[in-house]
């Protein structure tokens, strides 16, 4: 019987184990830091902290936790075989990047003006490939910034933060550049304007919640129906072993236990457990309660002394 | 010496400008009426006395005047000032699922264990939550506010504030206390809609008495509840996840420690800090508004809508039921989940009708299942409207 049991833990354990390795294989890499928005040629958009116009590219936190960017790698390369890497510093706090938070580099080829002022320029006439890379070297996000689509100040950015797709941003009222910022500014609740406009008696959220709370509720209705007759067969098969019964007629016909029985043994268990029992054993002890004296504790150091006449 | 008077005048009357009686505004002396109204319901009435206490003289602590122009740091909106600390707890929402631990740390689910279909009651209270929600729509509330108020009719004072304090926090606090004060009320609300929606035959059935819950099952519980329950709903999962975890605590056998913390000391002092800081964030200034009273208003439809649905789906599950299996629809207020009040009240007004009748242990059932409904209800609102 112990075997039995061995064995069938021993499948169980390898279908986990079969299960968590096909599920690993799938996994990629958590991508919570992603390149969000580039500009090649500044000419008269954002300044940077010395006052000067650099391309920029800009680092946005999907994620709803910090993340830092230090000991994180900006690759470049505009031509092949000759690729730029900006080590972004350990040691700067300003690298952790608050949850859906934007970080803004500036291709201006002066590492020593900061943390965010990287080793290498943008080429403004060729193609620009930007890779984003964790500690561990591993890519964490890549764009091809083409070649000649981009004019002064425009900038390539994702529609709106962490979008698959991409579009240049011409400085039109709709497709504004945004460096540190949304891409998209949320100005409105999309959701709940939806709300508003679909549902304005709130009948199909109503009837969607409800629906989705029963379905809750007669899931583990069904769950524990599954359960509890497995439980009941396991319990009238153990009461017929006990009884040496082996006919499930006759085990139909055998009475269960009334409900005072099982009162009773419950009472009996709890006195002895939690020793409630009320019959003292009529033995007089003394406890010797010991105090150790401390300076802290003494009332002499506590009253005022008397006056001496 | 002239000079001196003077200057002892100045200082005195700076005083003044500092004292709650040159502060206090009249809506100061009607909250501090309200504080103290909830604290003689609890002790004269004894009213959910664990939360009308706390709530009660938060009231008063949170209505006491004083000249908010000084930067004293002693308001519940002053940043960084002590209330405002322990109050952090229900604005980032880490009160409630602490509360839920312990909850789950001392309810037995034995009596929905042995009858599943008790579940279904849990939740056709919900209606209650939506009813409220769609009155709150019509009533010019924004789709968030109103699933706010909404939560009101599942009867769960964590809950409420939980969600509140994501989806409408600047009426977290007339929903919280509203919360709270129909949970006390319970006892008065229920009682005249069950009577209302029952026939006497129907008030005299009796149920079969609930099989006896292997260990087995009990551990089972928690573990597929949450599975099943989260899986569906994962925005529930902070309430969700800590009741089941307190279950298993508690039925596991071998975690009996951290299950006597869970359901003791520790949600003893979360239900104390929730309760003061709840109570002391109605601040005269920003709680006595129309919006407010609206809100009162609303959690009282939704108690009875809840109340009648639990009752009525009981009446319509009837009709499908064997003649032995009948549900007894005193049991179908329960399916909110004022623990155990509710589930008291069934069995106060099943022995009216039969001394004999005990639906306590039936309604439990309902009970506990109006908790987990809650919970995903709360879920649900915060998964489609944050």
């Amino acid at each position: 019987m112990r075997i039995m049991n061995r064995t069938k833990i021993g499948i169980l354990l390898s279908m986990i184990v079969v299960v968590c390795f096909s599920s690993c294989k799938e996994q990629k890499v958590q991508k919570k830091l992603m390149i969000n928005e580039v500009l090649i040629d500044n000419q008269t958009d954002l300044e940077d902290d010395y006052g000067v116009h650099n391309g920029w590219i800009e680092i946005f936190n999907k994620s709803y936790g910090s993340s830092n960017l230090a000991a994180c790698l900006i690759k470049v390369s505009s031509t092949p075989g000759d690729t730029a890497t900006y080590f972004i510093p350990k040691g700067d706090v300003l690298t952790l990047v608050k949850p859906r938070q934007h970080a803004l580099f500036w291709a201006d080829n002066l590492p020593n003006r900061g943390t965010f002022h990287t080793n290498f320029k943008l080429d403004s006439i060729n193609s620009n490939w930007i890779g984003l890379y964790d500690s561990g070297k591993n890519l964490l996000d890549e764009v091809t910034v083409p070649a000649g689509v981009l004019k002064t100040n425009q900038s390539y950015a994702r529609i709106s933060d962490g979008d698959d797709k991409w579009e240049i941003k011409t400085g039109s009222k709709d497709k504004y550049v945004t460096p540190s910022t949304n891409n998209k500014t949320l100005d409105k609740n999309a959701k709940q304007e939806r709300f508003q406009e679909d549902d304005q008696l709130g009948i199909g959220m109503s009837i969607t919640a409800m629906t989705v709370v029963f379905i809750g509720l007669i899931l583990l209705y069904i769950a524990f129906k599954f359960v509890g007759n497995i439980s009941v067969k396991m319990t009238s098969r153990n009461a017929m072993k006990v009884s040496g019964i082996t006919d499930e007629k006759d085990a139909k016909n055998m009475k269960e236990a009334p409900g005072e029985i099982y009162a009773a043994i419950s009472m009996a268990m709890h006195e002895i457990q939690n020793e409630v029992h009320d019959n003292e054993d009529t033995v007089l002890t003394i406890t010797r309660v010991k105090r150790s004296y401390s300076p802290w504790s003494s009332k002499i150091y506590t009253l005022r002394e008397i006056p001496r006449k | 010496m002239g000079d001196f008077i003077g200057f002892l005048g100045a200082n005195l009357a700076d005083f003044w400008t500092y004292t709650g009686f040159h502060n206090a505004t009249p809506g100061n002396i009607i909250m501090i009426l309200i504080g103290l109204a909830f604290i003689y319901l609890a002790v004269s009435k004894e009213f959910e006395p664990m939360l009308l206490i706390p709530i009660g003289f938060g009231m008063l602590v949170g209505n006491i005047p004083f000249n908010t122009e000084a930067g004293l740091m002693v308001g519940i909106y002053e940043d960084g000032s002590v209330l405002n600390i322990l109050y952090q707890g229900v604005t980032s929402g880490w009160y409630p699922p602490l509360i839920f631990l312990g909850i789950g740390a001392m309810t037995d689910f034995s009596a929905l264990i042995s009858n599943p279909k008790l579940m279904l009651i849990g939740a056709a209270a919900q209606f209650g939550i939506f009813g409220a929600y769609m009155i709150a729509l019509i009533l010019g509330f924004d789709p968030m506010q109103a699933g706010a108020i909404g939560i009101i009719g599942g009867a769960d004072g964590p809950t409420a504030i939980f969600l509140s304090s994501k989806l409408a926090p600047n009426l977290m606090g007339a929903i919280a206390v509203s919360a709270y004060s129909y949970m006390a009320l319970v006892p008065v609300i229920q009682p005249p809609i069950m009577r209302a929606l029952t026939t006497r035959k129907e008030r005299l059935i009796r149920m079969k008495a609930p099989r006896v819950v292997s260990h087995t099952e009990k551990v089972i519980f928690p573990i597929i509840g949450l599975l099943l329950t989260c899986f569906l709903v994962p925005s529930g999962l902070p309430l969700l996840g800590m009741l089941f975890f307190g279950n298993l605590l508690k039925e596991s056998g071998v975690t009996r420690r951290l299950a006597e913390t869970a359901r003791g000391p520790l949600i003893d002092v979360i239900t104390m800090l929730l309760g003061l800081t709840v109570g002391a964030s109605t601040q005269a200034s920003e709680f006595l508004t129309f919006s407010s009273i609206l809100i009162f208003a609303l959690g009282a439809i939704s108690f009875f809508i809840a109340t009648a649905s639990g009752v009525f789906f009981v009446k319509i599950f009837n009709l499908f039921l064997g003649k032995d299996n009948k549900i007894n629809p005193l049991i179908g207020n329960a399916g909110i989940s004022a623990v155990p009040a509710s589930a008291r009240i069934s069995q106060i007004i099943g022995l009216e009708y039969d001394p004999t009748n005990y639906l306590l242990m039936h309604a439990m059932g309902p009970n506990v299942a109006g908790v987990i409904g809650s919970a995903v209800a709360a879920g649900i609102l915060l998964g489609f409207l944050m």
